[in-house]
């Protein structure tokens, strides 16, 4: 209640109003009292304005305004110390704000806290499956005493609009129990319901709020509209709240669709919808007064009734029983769900220790400068020890020049980390996923920048402020007073401190360097150059196997004849698409394994032609090998050399579980490895088998080589697929892109590891130089009077570099070893290289080394060109 | 004879009871009702003053005296009647624990 009526006088107004009441009031009651009556009137003054006045607050803008005034007088030292932190606050809050979007921030939903993410354990298996069919997420979602809802949803792209004008729309498939789990409320008409996931319901879409805006103006019209998707005619109930975009992370789904709605729209035949596709995963939100801990037990016990949904009879024994004996897990699950994170998390957070170091550095260089002009200002500080400032109101004012320049120093990193952060996210991006992220600013990241910004204010900032404030004030005085000598050794171990921390990351950038040059350089069993890629990813279920293969002999005839086209096929994958396909394979007669035990590919004639891969022994794929012929197979080496070790496989057989029961394949043909999954990993077992012998239904990729221009001939192509195509729309992409795509890790880690590690080595040198310049200008007298007594330049200059050359020695010794503690900690992410590859070390010692005395060589010459009579002179 | 804080703020109060005093006029009251035994230092009764009003518990007004003199006069609110009724229970009961402590003077 005081504090409401004390509030007034904040107001300068109210403050002079005040002044004046009092002094009236006092002279009028001197007047009426007898002189000395009423003792000290200043004194009673002075303690009255203590009760209403703000004297604490008034002191500190006094001191804010001087420091404010102090750091404006000496703008190099300002510019410097700012820039320094701007950069690291900027480096730290940039891929802060990435952990933060990716791991950190709650779905746009009602009491995202509350959500879990119902995962599956099971004995002997490391990690939970996170994955669902459609059968257990209906189950899961009639629990309705444990859970309030459970939504099973998984990221798909459709095919919006008419044959010939489709556009590709990323979107999700939700279950009906999805919108009301969540709890979001419809911006217009309604959301999906249970209702709506059902194969007889009319087929119904939700919109996102920033689809709605771009596609159809937000225009409340558009609800009850039709859509074709997928060339189906699909209702459009309502759009969901402005920022929802679903519920995995990083990716957009503009268009939501009930899975139900599989059966009446024909995707792969409803299929995905069987007991044995586990692809959903499941978010649920367990009951008001349910515990997480209840909710888990009571699921479990019900889990051998619902397990049964979780079965497919196509499942092979173990793996029934591995479902049976499951039992279920319930994680937080408000952060939604990812597949980013497992990617990214390492990375990211082995970039924000690198950030934390650079940081580190800039404040070691900050505090650096801060004490060679604390030693600068002594004769200032002693003055007002002299005049009775008390200590800690110095020291006061030094902490709050550094809270002033770390405020200016974070003000300007949020700005370096908005650009930033958008500069790396574009950089995500370029991967194999389109990655989208919100990363307007919010109060994480507010609080994130405010405490580092502070950290470092007080980091750099309580030793030159301990440091003004020791010693004597009359010693302080002295006309020649100079660094003390704890201060001079304070200094010199923060350069060595620096040199070492970027010795760390010197090292660091260096081995991610050789991770992504071995990758790039590692031959992967194919030239990935020239090779064009259309995908034909749409399946219709009309399409049977004898039709197929008219058609894509058809289309691959067409494409080949395209100038600049020099051989093409068809395949059901291309390496490094992301996702393998696999059986189990054994030479026949032996019995068949329980787990798949080789990776599979269906490929058309001329597929290795086309990859130039070369074929050890036997051929290729011809036109022949179609559905009526002997099935056949060609195997990789690592296949020859598992099961038929030392001797040729081609006339053998292979029993594989290519269809049911398992068949024979005769082997024709033997090709040298190919990476399939990832270049870090050694080419597993491969089995490739003709594309036209297949059974199932499979999507269908195009490869193509190409000479001359990508661009002309992607257009000649199209051109040719687009008439026997009308209702798919063409994904036509380069298989180098493909394959760069998964060293987009390697790549980022590379690069900013050595945009920092640059960054870091600039920092130190600039300490170092800082350094040794103000020693210099400390030592002129000294190094006058060895001039005088016939020192020579080059004995002058040997000094101040031996200084440097310490001063880099002592942080080599120290940087060394904690590069070797903190390599082991990335050896997980390295490719071709030890954690102390040797080369790597000498390089970036090397490189520190000549940094650090070019930083040296600089106030040595300086030094070297004293001139002994100048400064004899002023002796 | 010196005066504690707290107790310093109950006496204001108290004397404000039956008018509206000047500054100078509640020294003089408290000085006069206490038979010159509490001599209240001006430098702490100024403050208090001050005080006692940001706490709502008594407000000020210029006002002109019968010497017609200019003078700020403090006057108790209905919070500060309130307050002081607390306060003198209070007051009364730790006297009377304090007199059956200490009984009669030896």
């Amino acid at each position: 209640m005081i504090f409401f009526r004390r509030w007034k006088y904040l107001i300068p107004t109210f403050r002079r109003a005040e002044e004046r009441d009092m002094q009236e009031e006092l002279d009028s009651l001197a007047a009426m009292s007898s002189e000395g009556e009423l003792g000290n009137l200043t004194r009673a003054a002075e303690r009255r304005r203590e009760a209403w006045g703000w004297t604490r607050l008034e002191q500190l803008a006094r001191d804010v305004r001087y420091a404010a005034r102090s750091l404006r007088k000496s703008p190099a030292f300002t510019a410097a110390a700012v820039v320094s932190l701007g950069l690291g606050i900027g480096a730290n809050t940039a891929i802060f704000t990435l952990i933060d979007a990716l791991m950190l921030r709650w779905l746009p939903v009602h009491n995202p806290q509350e959500l879990v993410q119902v995962t599956l354990r099971a004995k002997g298996v490391a990690d939970p499956r996170e994955n669902f069919n459609y059968p257990l997420v209906r189950a899961f979602a009639d629990q309705e005493d444990v859970l309030a809802g459970a939504a099973g949803f998984s990221g798909a792209n459709f095919s919006v609009g008419r044959p010939g004008a489709l556009i590709r729309t990323p979107g999700a498939w939700v279950s009906g129990a999805f919108y009301e789990t969540l709890g979001l409320k419809p911006e217009a008409g309604r959301l999906l319901t249970r209702q709506d996931d059902e194969t007889s319901s009319p087929v119904v879409a939700v919109l996102s709020y920033n689809y709605w805006q771009r596609q159809f103006a937000a225009s409340p019209a558009a609800v009850g509209q039709s859509i074709l998707i997928n060339g189906y005619p699909v209702t459009i109930a309502g759009v969901s709240p402005p920022g929802f975009n679903g519920a995995n992370v990083g990716s957009v789904a503009d268009i939501t669709l009930p899975l139900a709605a599989m059966v009446p729209m024909n995707i792969n035949g409803g299929v995905l919808l069987g007991p044995g596709n586990y692809w959903l995963r499941v978010l649920a939100r367990p009951r008001m007064g349910v515990s997480v801990a209840e909710a888990k037990a009571r699921l479990n016990a019900a889990w051998p009734a619902i397990s049964a949904a979780a079965i497919s009879p196509g499942m092979p024994r173990w793996l029934q029983e591995q479902i049976r004996g499951a039992r279920l897990e319930l994680t937080p699950g408000g952060t939604g769900w990812t597949l980013l994170r497992a990617r990214f998390e390492k990375p990211l957070l082995v970039l924000m220790t690198i950030v934390a170091l650079v940081l580190l550095i800039a404040c070691a260089n900050v505090a650096n400068l801060s004490l060679a002009r604390g030693a600068a200002r002594r004769h200032e500080v002693g003055i007002r020890l002299a005049i009775g400032a008390g200590r800690w109101r110095i020291a006061r004012q030094f902490l709050i020049e550094s809270a002033l320049i770390s405020l200016c120093g974070g003000l300007l990193g949020v700005a370096l980390a908005v650009s930033g952060s958008r500069a790396l996210l574009s950089v995500l991006s370029s991967g194999p996923f389109k990655i989208a992220f919100d990363l307007t600013p919010n109060l994480h990241l507010l609080a994130f920048t405010g405490a580092v910004a502070l950290a470092c204010a007080i980091l750099f900032g309580l030793a030159p402020a301990l440091e003004a404030t020791e010693g004597e004030a009359p010693a302080a005085l002295k006309e020649d007073a100079r660094m003390s000598h704890s201060g001079s050794r304070l200094r010199s171990s923060l350069v060595s401190l620096q040199v070492a921390l970027s010795l760390v990351l010197t090292i660091g950038s260096g081995l991610f360097l050789r991770t992504l040059q071995n990758l790039r350089t590692l031959d992967p069993g194919f030239e990935s150059e020239g090779v064009l890629l259309a995908g034909i990813n749409e399946q219709r279920a009309e399409n049977r196997p004898p039709q197929l293969t008219a058609l894509f002999n058809d289309l691959v005839d067409r494409i080949e004849q395209v100038p600049g086209v020099l051989s093409a096929s068809v395949s059901d994958n291309t390496p490094m698409s992301g996702g393998t396909w696999s059986e189990a394979a054994v030479p026949k007669g032996q019995p068949l394994p329980d787990h798949d035990s080789a990776n599979f590919i269906a490929i058309g004639p001329r597929y290795f032609e086309t990859m130039r891969t070369p074929l050890v022994s036997g051929r290729e794929f011809t036109e022949r090998d179609g559905a009526a012929s002997p099935m056949v197979a060609i195997v990789n080496e690592a296949f020859a050399r598992r099961y038929f070790p030392g001797r040729d496989p081609v006339g053998s057989y292979i029993t594989a579980t290519v269809s049911r029961p398992p068949v024979d394949l005769q082997i024709v043909g033997v090709a040298k490895n190919m990476a399939l999954d990832g270049l870090r990993s050694a080419p597993p077992p491969a089995v490739y088998v003709s594309y036209f012998q297949r059974s199932q239904l499979a999507p269908t990729m195009l490869n193509i080589r190409v000479t001359g221009n990508f661009a002309d001939a992607e257009r000649a192509i199209r051109a040719q697929l687009q008439p026997r195509l009308p209702k798919i729309p063409l994904d036509i992409h380069g298989l180098s892109e493909q394959v760069e795509g998964t060293l987009l890790q390697e790549r980022l880690m590379a690069m900013l590891a050595s945009a920092f590690g640059v960054l870091a080595l600039a920092l130190a040198a600039v300490g170092l130089y800082g350094v040794l310049a103000y020693a210099v200008a400390r030592r002129r007298n000294e190094i006058g009077i060895r001039f005088a007594l016939g020192a020579r330049q080059g004995q002058v200059l040997g000094m101040i570099v031996r200084d440097a050359a310490r001063l880099v020695a002592i942080g080599i010794a120290i940087g060394l070893p904690a590069a070797w503690a903190a390599s082991r900690f990335i050896s997980s992410m390295l490719f071709g290289v030890t954690p102390m590859d040797t080369a790597t070390v000498i390089w970036a010692t090397a490189t520190l080394a000549l940094a650090g005395l070019m930083a040296g060589f600089l106030p040595a010459w300086r030094a070297s060109r004293v001139n002994p009579m100048e400064t004899l002179r002023n002796e | 004879m010196d005066v504690l804080q707290g107790t310093l703020d109950m006496l204001v109060l108290k004397t404000l009871v039956r008018e509206p005093l000047h500054g100078y006029g509640v020294a003089k009251a408290i000085r006069a009702s206490s038979s010159e035994a509490l001599d209240i230092e001006f430098g702490s009764l100024y403050p208090a003053l001050k005080r006692l009003e940001l706490k709502g518990w008594i407000a000020s007004k210029w006002e002109t005296s019968e010497h017609n003199r200019r003078a700020k006069y403090y006057r108790l609110t209905p919070a500060g009647r309130k307050r002081l009724h607390e306060e003198h229970s209070k007051w009364t009961e730790l006297v009377a624990a304090i007199s059956g402590v200490m009984g009669p003077a030896q």
